[in-house]
Parts: C-alpha cells; sequence; structure tokens
C-alpha cells in the first residue's frame, strides 16, 4: 500500500533510485543463491561489523529487520503478527520480531521449509546461519535465539560494546572495547569458515573493508552538503539511500560509483542553490525511522514549507576515521564500527553531556544543519527507536532552544500513525518553530 | 516486636532505607545499585555499602515521564520514579551496568538528571564467550579505577578476596534457607523469602550474613509456617520485589522456588575464588546469574544447532530443582515491555512441557491495580494443575 | 467459618448453587444431584449491586421453593466472586465455564466465552480446563466494543445482530480502540457507507480481535461460544468467519458459568461426603456484603 502522491512537491535525486533498488534485490539474490546451492544468511544490520566478512566471503545476505518494514508497507505484515501471537510471542514484542518470527513459523510448519508463496520481494529462504548482532537493543540477539523453535540453524551473536561517556575515557578502556572487537571477529571468521567449508580470502577482504569505508566517507560528505541554505535534499531520499551503505548491499564498487554521483547532483543543486523544495520555510531534524507507508505525507509537509534536513544519527555513516594505517583488516573493521557509536564522545564529553549517542549526536545534528524544529516519530513496538526521544526532545530545547513536534506510529501496526492527526499537528507547531527562532536570536544562536 | 529473625526482616521490608540512613550518618558512603549484575564484592572491598534501588508498585508513576516513555520496562520506569521523587536522595552514588536495554536507558537518564557525587556505569557483553568475559572483566578494573579515585583508597586483591568470601557466605546462607521450601509444606513462604531477598539488598553483607543466620534458625523450628496447599509453584521472572504479587500465588499454592532476582537468582551459586579475584568475578556474573539478557548457546561458536540441546544448555539448571523441591507447575510471569524474558519465554515454556511441567504466562504492568486480572489467571492455572 | 458433617444420607435431596457475579451481570443457578436445574436467575450487577448477590440468591430461591439452609453448598465465581460471603468457596469463572460448556455439550473441547468486559477461550479435556488465555485490558476485544459502537450508532445493542446480517458489503473498520471507533464510524458514516456494512464490520473487527486471541490455543472443536455477545447472532456469524470452523451455542449462553458453579459445588460436595472429609461451609444468612466481611 505504498503510493506515491501526484503532485510530487518534493524535488527526488535521480540518482538515489539505483540506490534504493539495492536491498530490495537482496531477496531475489537470496533465494537464486538458496536455488544454486550457495549461502544465504539472515543478518541484523551489525554497523559494518559482520557483514564485511560475509561479503569478502560471497554470502548472500538478507535482512529480516528491513523485511518486517516491506511486510508493513506492503501489507501483509498482520497475518505474521498474528502467527506470533498464536505461538504464544507476548504481543508488546517488537514488530519486525514478530513479524519475522510469525514468517518463519508458517515458513517451516505450514510450507514445510518452503518460501510461503506471494511472499513480497519473493520472500526470504531458510538460510544457512543467523548473524545477530547486539548492538542497539536486546531484541535483536534474543530475536534470532527464538527462532530456534522453527530451525535448527546456528547463530552466531556480534558483540558490540556501549559505554558511558566518561567511562569511556578511563585509561585504556578504548583499548579493551578493540580487543575484544578483534578477537571476536576472528572467532566468527573461524566460524563462517567452518559453516561454509572454505577459507577467508584476506586479500578480499581487505578490498571489502575499504570499499566499505570509502562508500561511507562519500555518503558522509553528501550528508555534510546538505547544510546548505536552502537544503539540497530531502529526508525521503536519505532514506532511500540509506540501507545501501548500512547494509552493503549488493555490489560495493557501484556502490561507490552511485554515491559518487549522488555527491555530483548534491553539490551541483548547492552551487545553483536549489532545495529539494520549492520554498524552504523551515528546516526539520526526523527522529527515529518514518512511517514507511505513509511517505506522501512529507509531499504534504513540503508544500508548507518543511524541508526535513537531517535524520538521527543512528543511520548516518560514521564521522570518517584514516584507518589507512592499519594492516589489519578486522582492526580497521573494529574501529570503524566502534566509530559508529563512539565517534561523538569526546565532543559530548567536552560539552558534558553525559549521555553521549543517547542526545549528544542530536544537538550536533540540530545546531549544525540549523534545524527550526525536530519531528520525533516514537514507534510503540521498537523501544529502542522510541525510549530517547522523550529526553532527546528534552536536551534540544534545554540546549538550543529547538522545539519538538511528537508523531506515534509503529514499525508494523501502520494504522497506528494518523497522516491527518499529524497534518492537524503541523500548522501549530509552525507557530512554535517561529516563537522559538524569536527566541534563538534573543540568545545570540546564529539561526 | 522482636529484634530477630522474621520479625526484624518484615520491619526492614517496611522501612528498607532506615539502616543505610542510620549507616550513612555513622559516616559511611551508600551505594545505589539497580541490578544484580552489579558486582557488590567491589563496593564491600571499599567498606561502602551496597543498597538496591527498587520500584514501588503502590507508588503511581508521575515522573518519569519526562524522561522515558510509557511502553518501557514498567519496573524500571517506578525505580526512576522514586529516584526522582527524591527517595533515593540520600546515597551518595550509584553504580548501573548494562545488563539489558531498560537498564541501559535509565542509567543515561539518571546519570543526567541526578546530582551523585559518585556515578558509574559498567558495560557488559552480551555472551559468555572468552573474549567478551575478557573484556568485561576490564570493564570491571575500569570500575575499580573510579572506586579507588572516589573513596582514595586502594582496592587490593587481598580486600576484594575477603569481600567475595563475605558474599558467597550470603549466597551460602540463602541456599540452605531455601533448604526449607523443600518440605511439605515449606517452612517458609514465597511472600517472606521476597521479605528476606529484599532486606538482604538493603543492609551491608555482614549484618545481612547475621540476620540469615537468626532466620534460618528461626524458621528450622518454627511451628506456625505456611499451610500446606495443593500445588507447589516455581514462579520465573525478571524481578518479583512485592510481597502484594507474591501473595496472589499464595493465596491458593505453596510458592516453593522463585526463580527471579528478588529471589534466588543472585544466591543460586557462587563466586569460585581464583588468583585474580576480578577473573573470578567477570566469570560468576556472566555465567551463573541465570537472566535471559545473556545470550547462551548448547557450544560456542556451534555450527549445528538442535533445539532440544539449545534447550537443555539454558534451562536444564530447572530440572534438578523442580524435582528437588516437587513443584507440580511453573508460573511465567512477564513484566510487560521486558523484551529478553518476553523473547526467551516460549523457549521456556517448550522446555517445560518437554519435561512435563504444566506451566502458564502471564502478564503484568508494575501497579497495584494490575494484580486484580492476575488473581484470576493465576487461580485458574492453579486449578488446571490441582 | 463453620464446620458442618457432611450429609451423607444416600438419595437424600442435596442442592447446590452455583454464583456467576460477572461485571455486568449477575447470574445464579441452583441444582439437584442429577444436575437438573431448579432455577436459573440473572440480573444486573451493577456498581452497588455488585454487593447484593443476596438479592439475585433470593429470587432464585424462590423460584425454586427452596431456603438458604436447604444449599448443601455454594461455589461463587466471576468478576466479583470474592464479594458473596455467603459463598463456600471461589472457583475462577474459568473452570466453571469449562466444566458448564461440557455438561451441555460433551464433546467440547474449546469454551470461548466474550464478556461485557473481558474475552476467554478455555481447552476442555475430559470435562476439565486444562488451559486457557484471556483479555481483560482491551475494551475493543469484549462486548463493550459493541456496546459503545452501538450508542454511539442511536441502535439498540440487542438489535445489532439482526441488522448485521443485512450487509451485503465487507467493510474494513481498520481502528485498534474502542475510544477511536467513534471517529472511525463517523467517517464511514459520512463517506456514504450504509449502516447494515458497518455494523457487520464492526462485527467482524471484534470478532477478528477475539479470533486472534483464541489462537493462542489450539481450537479443537467441538468450539462453543457462551456469554452475552454469544446472543448476537451476527457475532455468531462473524466468529464462525473468522476462526473458519462450527460453533455451537447454547439456549442460555449467560448461564454456563453459574451451571458450572453449582455442578462443580456437586462434585466438590459429594467427593467429600464420599470420603468422609468434613467440608466447611459459610453461615447461610442473605446479607449485604460489607468492605470487612
Amino acid at each position: 500500500m505504498v503510493t506515491e502522491e501526484k503532485k510530487k512537491v518534493i524535488n527526488r535525486l535521480k540518482t538515489m533510485y539505483p540506490l534504493r533498488a539495492k536491498v530490495n534485490e537482496t531477496y531475489l539474490k537470496s533465494i537464486e543463491a538458496i536455488n544454486a546451492g550457495r549461502p544465504a544468511v539472515w543478518a541484523m544490520l551489525n554497523f559494518y561489523y559482520g557483514d564485511p566478512i560475509l561479503k569478502a566471503m560471497d554470502v548472500e545476505m538478507v535482512y529480516p529487520e528491513n523485511y518486517g518494514a516491506v511486510a508493513a508497507a506492503m501489507g501483509v505484515a498482520q497475518q505474521y503478527l498474528e502467527q506470533a501471537y498464536a505461538d504464544g510471542f507476548p504481543t508488546h514484542l517488537c514488530g519486525y520480531s514478530l513479524a519475522g518470527l510469525g514468517y518463519t513459523s508458517k515458513m517451516m510448519r505450514e510450507f514445510k521449509g518452503e518460501v510461503p508463496p506471494e511472499s513480497p520481494f519473493g520472500g526470504m529462504p531458510k538460510p544457512l546461519f543467523l548473524l545477530s548482532s547486539s548492538a542497539i537493543c536486546d531484541a535483536r540477539y534474543k530475536w534470532f535465539q527464538a527462532l530456534g523453535r522453527y530451525m535448527d540453524v546456528p547463530v552466531w551473536t556480534l558483540e558490540s560494546p556501549s559505554p558511558g561517556v566518561k567511562e569511556l575515557f578511563i585509561e585504556g578502556a578504548f583499548e579493551a572495547m578493540v580487543n575484544m572487537g578483534i578477537k571476536h571477529l576472528k572467532d566468527f571468521v573461524v566460524f563462517v569458515e567452518r559453516m561454509l567449508g572454505k577459507k577467508m580470502d584476506w586479500a578480499r577482504l581487505d578490498e571489502t573493508v575499504d570499499l566499505m569505508i570509502e562508500v561511507n566517507r562519500v555518503w558522509y560528505e553528501v550528508n555534510e552538503l546538505r547544510k546548505a541554505k536552502p537544503c539540497p535534499m530531502h529526508s525521503r531520499d536519505f532514506w532511500s539511500a540509506m540501507a545501501a551503505a548500512l547494509f552493503l548491499a549488493g555490489d560495493l564498487k557501484d556502490s561507490l560509483q552511485c554515491f559518487k554521483d549522488m555527491y555530483v547532483e548534491v553539490k551541483d543543486r548547492v552551487n545553483n542553490h536549489t532545495g529539494a523544495i520549492p520554498e524552504e520555510k523551515y528546516r526539520l531534524l526526523f527522529a527515529e525511522l518514518p512511517p514507511w507507508h505513509s511517505l506522501g505525507f512529507f509531499d504534504k509537509l513540503a508544500e508548507r514549507g518543511w524541508n526535513f534536513v537531517i535524520e538521527s544519527f543512528g543511520y548516518h555513516p560514521p564521522i570518517p576515521l584514516d584507518l589507512s594505517g592499519i594492516s589489519d583488516p578486522l582492526e580497521r573493521i573494529t574501529r570503524f564500527n566502534l566509530q559508529f557509536f563512539a565517534g561523538y564522545a569526546e565532543d559530548a564529553r567536552q560539552q558534558n553531556l553525559p549521555s553521549g549517542s543517547f542526545a549528544y549526536p542530536y544537538i550536533k545534528f540540530a545546531r549544525e544543519w540549523k534545524c527550526d524544529g525536530a519531528m520525533l516519530h516514537p514507534l510503540i513496538s521498537c523501544r529502542s527507536a522510541s525510549t530517547h526521544l522523550p529526553y532527546v526532545a528534552n536536551m534540544l530545547m534545554e540546549n538550543l532552544k529547538v522545539p519538538s513536534l511528537t508523531i506515534e506510529g509503529d514499525i508494523v501496526d501502520l494504522r497506528l500513525f494518523n497522516p491527518e492527526d499529524a497534518l492537524a499537528k503541523a500548522e501549530p507547531f509552525e507557530e512554535t518553530m517561529e516563537h522559538y527562532k524569536r527566541m534563538r536570536k534573543q540568545e545570540g544562536f546564529d539561526w | 516486636m522482636s529484634d530477630k529473625g522474621l520479625s526484624k526482616v518484615q520491619e526492614i521490608y517496611l522501612n528498607r532505607s532506615q539502616r543505610a540512613k542510620e549507616l550513612k550518618a555513622a559516616g559511611k558512603k551508600i551505594i545505589g545499585y539497580p541490578c544484580v549484575y552489579v558486582p557488590l564484592e567491589m563496593l564491600t572491598a571499599l567498606d561502602l555499602v551496597p543498597y538496591r534501588t527498587y520500584g514501588d508498585i503502590k507508588e503511581p508513576v508521575t515522573e518519569t515521564d519526562r524522561a522515558l516513555p510509557t511502553s518501557f520496562c514498567s519496573i524500571m520506569r517506578s525505580c526512576l520514579d522514586c529516584a526522582l521523587k527524591g527517595k533515593d536522595d540520600f546515597l551518595d552514588g550509584m553504580v548501573t551496568i548494562h545488563s539489558c536495554d531498560p537498564q541501559e536507558k535509565t542509567a543515561r537518564v539518571w546519570e543526567s538528571y541526578a546530582d551523585y557525587p559518585y556515578f558509574h556505569f559498567i558495560d557488559m557483553p552480551s555472551t559468555v564467550r572468552p573474549e567478551a568475559i575478557e573484556y568485561f572483566k576490564s570493564q570491571l578494573n575500569d570500575f575499580r579505577k573510579t572506586l579507588e579515585a572516589f573513596t582514595g583508597q586502594k582496592l587490593t586483591a587481598d580486600k576484594l578476596k575477603s569481600a567475595i568470601k563475605a558474599h558467597n557466605q550470603q549466597r551460602a546462607l540463602v541456599q540452605q534457607l531455601y533448604e526449607l521450601t523443600k518440605p511439605v509444606p515449606p517452612l517458609i513462604s514465597g511472600t517472606e523469602l521476597v521479605q528476606v531477598v529484599k532486606a538482604l539488598m538493603s543492609l551491608p553483607v555482614a549484618e545481612g550474613n547475621d540476620l540469615l543466620t537468626q532466620v534460618i534458625d528461626e524458621v528450622k523450628s518454627r511451628t506456625d509456617g505456611p499451610k500446606k496447599k495443593p500445588a507447589r509453584l516455581l514462579i520465573w521472572s525478571s524481578t518479583l520485589d512485592d510481597t502484594g504479587i507474591m501473595q496472589l500465588f499464595e493465596a491458593k499454592a505453596n510458592v516453593v522456588m522463585d526463580e527471579t532476582c528478588g529471589g534466588i537468582r543472585a544466591y543460586r551459586s557462587s563466586v569460585k575464588l581464583t588468583a585474580d579475584p576480578l577473573d573470578s568475578l567477570a566469570d560468576y556474573y556472566m555465567k551463573e546469574i541465570t537472566c535471559a539478557r545473556t545470550f547462551r548457546q548448547a557450544a560456542l561458536g556451534e555450527t549445528r544447532k538442535d533445539y532440544a540441546k539449545d534447550l537443555q544448555s539454558r534451562f536444564g539448571y530447572l530440572e534438578g530443582i523442580i524435582k528437588e523441591w516437587k513443584t507440580n507447575g511453573a508460573i511465567l510471569l512477564l513484566v510487560r515491555y521486558c523484551d529478553p524474558f518476553a523473547f526467551e519465554m516460549p523457549s521456556l515454556k517448550d522446555y517445560l512441557d518437554s519435561i512435563g511441567i504444566p506451566s502458564t504466562y502471564i502478564e503484568y504492568d508494575y501497579t497495584i491495580g494490575a494484580l486484580a486480572p492476575l488473581k484470576t489467571r493465576v487461580e485458574a492455572f492453579i486449578e488446571t494443575i490441582s | 467459618m463453620k464446620q458442618s458433617a457432611s450429609n451423607t444420607a444416600p438419595g437424600a435431596n442435596l442442592y447446590f448453587a452455583g454464583l456467576d457475579i460477572g461485571s455486568t451481570m449477575t447470574k445464579v443457578v441452583l441444582m439437584n444431584t442429577t444436575d437438573r436445574i431448579l432455577s436459573a436467575i440473572k440480573g444486573p450487577t451493577g456498581p452497588e449491586h455488585r454487593q447484593l448477590a443476596n438479592e439475585v440468591m433470593r429470587m432464585a430461591l424462590e423460584q425454586a421453593n427452596l431456603q438458604l439452609d436447604d444449599i448443601s453448598y455454594i461455589i461463587a465465581t466471576g468478576y466479583g466472586r470474592v464479594n458473596v460471603p455467603f459463598a463456600d468457596d471461589q472457583i475462577t469463572e474459568l473452570s466453571c465455564h469449562a466444566r458448564g460448556v461440557s455438561s451441555l455439550f460433551p464433546n467440547a473441547r474449546t469454551a470461548i466465552d466474550i464478556g461485557g468486559q473481558d474475552a476467554k477461550s478455555m481447552k476442555i479435556e475430559k470435562g476439565k480446563l486444562v488451559d486457557f488465555v484471556m483479555n481483560d485490558k482491551c475494551a475493543a476485544g469484549t462486548g463493550r466494543f459493541l456496546e459503545v459502537t452501538a450508542a454511539i450508532l442511536g441502535i439498540r445493542l440487542e438489535d445489532m445482530g439482526d441488522i448485521s446480517l443485512k450487509s451485503t458489503k465487507k467493510i474494513q473498520v481498520s481502528n485498534l480502540c474502542t475510544i477511536f471507533a467513534q471517529q472511525e464510524v463517523v467517517a464511514l458514516l459520512s463517506r456514504g457507507e450504509k449502516l447494515e456494512d458497518i455494523i457487520a464490520g464492526l462485527h467482524d473487527a471484534l470478532a477478528s480481535r477475539v479470533a486472534a486471541l483464541v489462537r493462542r490455543l489450539k481450537v479443537e472443536p467441538d468450539v462453543v461460544l457462551t456469554g452475552g455477545v454469544a446472543k448476537n447472532i451476527g457475532m455468531v456469524k462473524a466468529m464462525k468467519e473468522n476462526l473458519g470452523c462450527e460453533l455451537l451455542v447454547p439456549e442460555e449462553p449467560l448461564l454456563t458459568g453459574a451451571m458450572g458453579a453449582a455442578i462443580l459445588a456437586r462434585e466438590i460436595y459429594i467427593k467429600a461426603s464420599a470420603e468422609g472429609e468434613t467440608i466447611s461451609t459459610k453461615p447461610r444468612r442473605l446479607e449485604k456484603a460489607t468492605f470487612f466481611s
């Protein structure tokens, strides 16, 4: 039920389209792989930690988290949820996990291990193994463990440290994280070698890691360009393109070229003062995941002059890091992955924001992308995407006098997001944003 | 009121912070902790008084909404609410830990809103792989550094070994106490056990050990113990910290084992002392605390998976308990929005089904009003197994 | 609590009572040893009446031409079961419904009860409750949903079922929550949708929610539907469609709980007598329950 508004107010980047296609293709590719006797793996988004290993060994990766969003957008998530409920899973659990559990239950029990007919994008085949990650939330590793009920498929859980800001700067703390990260990856490589029955091609891994880092570096630069006024690229394009960098989907050389092309297109717009929307009145930060099935909602807001210029850091590439002096690809992977979480810590510490990644990056983004407001979209069944939002709203107001508008939704129960309600809140919020613009001026802020 | 045993326990249960405040007035420093994964031995070793921060099922949550959403572990919401209302203001510091998401997220908020002289967050890995435990050890070492900076004392290996012995002693005593629920009927009720554990988590370890010794003696020879009921229950949950909840189960059953961290979870095993006490602690806390947050598998890095073996490796320790304590039913009590236990529960149920133990899952919100609907479910379950 | 010796005279006329104090209705069933129903009364519970179970009891006794003293054993069930001072014991409505349904339908293995404020499914084996699921958190999965929407439409609750049967068009009612149902109903009406189609849609929404709950236990035939909502012919149809199976409905769908309670009263009493055990009973006095009894 994904509908595009006939009137396209948002000026979409041409270079976004090839990037958007990449993750959708992963499903069919994985099914082809399985049918051809090649390995396919279900993976959690693991922030560049496990994916390069798999990519270097030609493993097709499928992302059940993404599949949850796909199922929701296609209107078929409900049957998977119902299956999961019927199987005894509590209803408050993450919608993606329930969709995944329900899908797997159907696949294994009803269809004897074959992909259920009419599964969106061809469905997800029974994998060789499951790669979960403890990054971001508990559900992301407990879910794959729970799949053991339906499939006797081995699980590997990738570790993901998350220290506090001041604790990170205790002498030796960061190095201990790096050491664990490298040792853990070494063991993971051995595991993958055993599962695939072949050895790691280290030269290939080197190349893959370098590509991964470069893709993200270019992507980072693209997003830096969005600081311009008017902002040349809308969040809709960010969301469409982000998966290619986050998930390392498809051919990385091709992705690199796509992102380079995107850089050129965006730079062009900056030079010509072309905005993503006709008249930029308000610049917005959006956190966390958008209502995938109702993206036309942003076009309505664009008509009112709302340009969405930046998103929460959770989907953004890490702050670039020079890892060229490090010869061990496992170490480069580890440091790159840690950069994603710890990259903002030094700044956070200096500004004495104790919650680090919990709030600091939002403040940095709101300041540097000169946002007039934040739209916060708590998702009832995704706690990791919702918990910090009240806190973020407070921090944005306290530190920057930037107001927030909270609009509820869910990742799979799409009925919870009401676009009419949301639009009704937009008008009064404009007045709020105007008010705080004036306040910021008084307090000496430069936007 | 007697100064000993169960009545002392009850007194403490009803007024938990009294002893901590007395000790503070006498010059001791009191350090709060919200989760049993925090290695209390390290606090004890520096003569700090560990004090478990709890929520309060009877207190309506009013302050937490400015920092945390409603769809969030209701126990931690209550815990934070109590803190924001000043109930923990007498603490000299807090140690928080990355056991589960709510603990981690609440820790961030706590650190911002509370103004303690000492605050430390311990990170925890999710698995029990060797490199993960090594990492956890380095986290404990970092914890040691900030404790030393705070107290101005060195946390030597000897002090730590001493503290481990004292806490192991407490674990052994609690295990002895739980032996007393084996008889039919049990000599001590689940309600009383909740009170005992809460009292222990409000006292320095040595005082807790003395109290336990008295309680064990008293219970062994009592004649006013619980009445025999047709069902003997195992309660499995994250935290069960209020007698109001336990009393629901005990209206028509004997609760003989509570696998919760308001019950036996922190005491079932003991720290194996090795040359490096930090190694011992890292190993114990990661491996021996049976909370659903830790990822366990039948064999580390296994390339073959077998569901039955997986269940056996994760839950097999319950089989012995169920037999020895002659339980005939299990209640899997989930707190609303607790993800690790919610994912774990269906697998546990599969395991219990495989060993022929009836079980039911009950979900509750950590509020006193949530208990009434529980009553019917609990009673109906007991009716099915009686 | 009085202790009384059990009445062991064989063939004596023994009477038993089951009271089901629901959130909306109070039901009393009086039976004899052959499970013949001597009287069955329903009365509204209401907020004050929860404490007046004795009124309904009095009416039942009158109808059966009995005194309270004649009743050997009394079991109370339902939401308000603790508010019956003269009840000898309390058993949950889950066990009582299971028992009551089995007595009417010996092959019943699943009983679904949709009441005013809750919905439950009971798994039955050999006439006994062995497993169950309950929903009492969300009004959208209970009879309350239909009450609220009937009021919004200005239709009598008892007419909703018949009207729904006239529907010719399937409407998907999307809103999760009873509270938001009003908005949705108004929107549907203003869109020009027909009343009978809207009402059928509402029935379908309720049925799908109950079916989702029920499916957590394997649904095995015979499947019996009870509770106030079972009197709604539109709901019976919607439930059959959503569950994909046949449903049996007792003639008196509100009474299965009280019946089961009475039967259990008889079973407990007879068993205790047979084994020579003393059984404790409450004073046989019909008084208002107070907060301190």
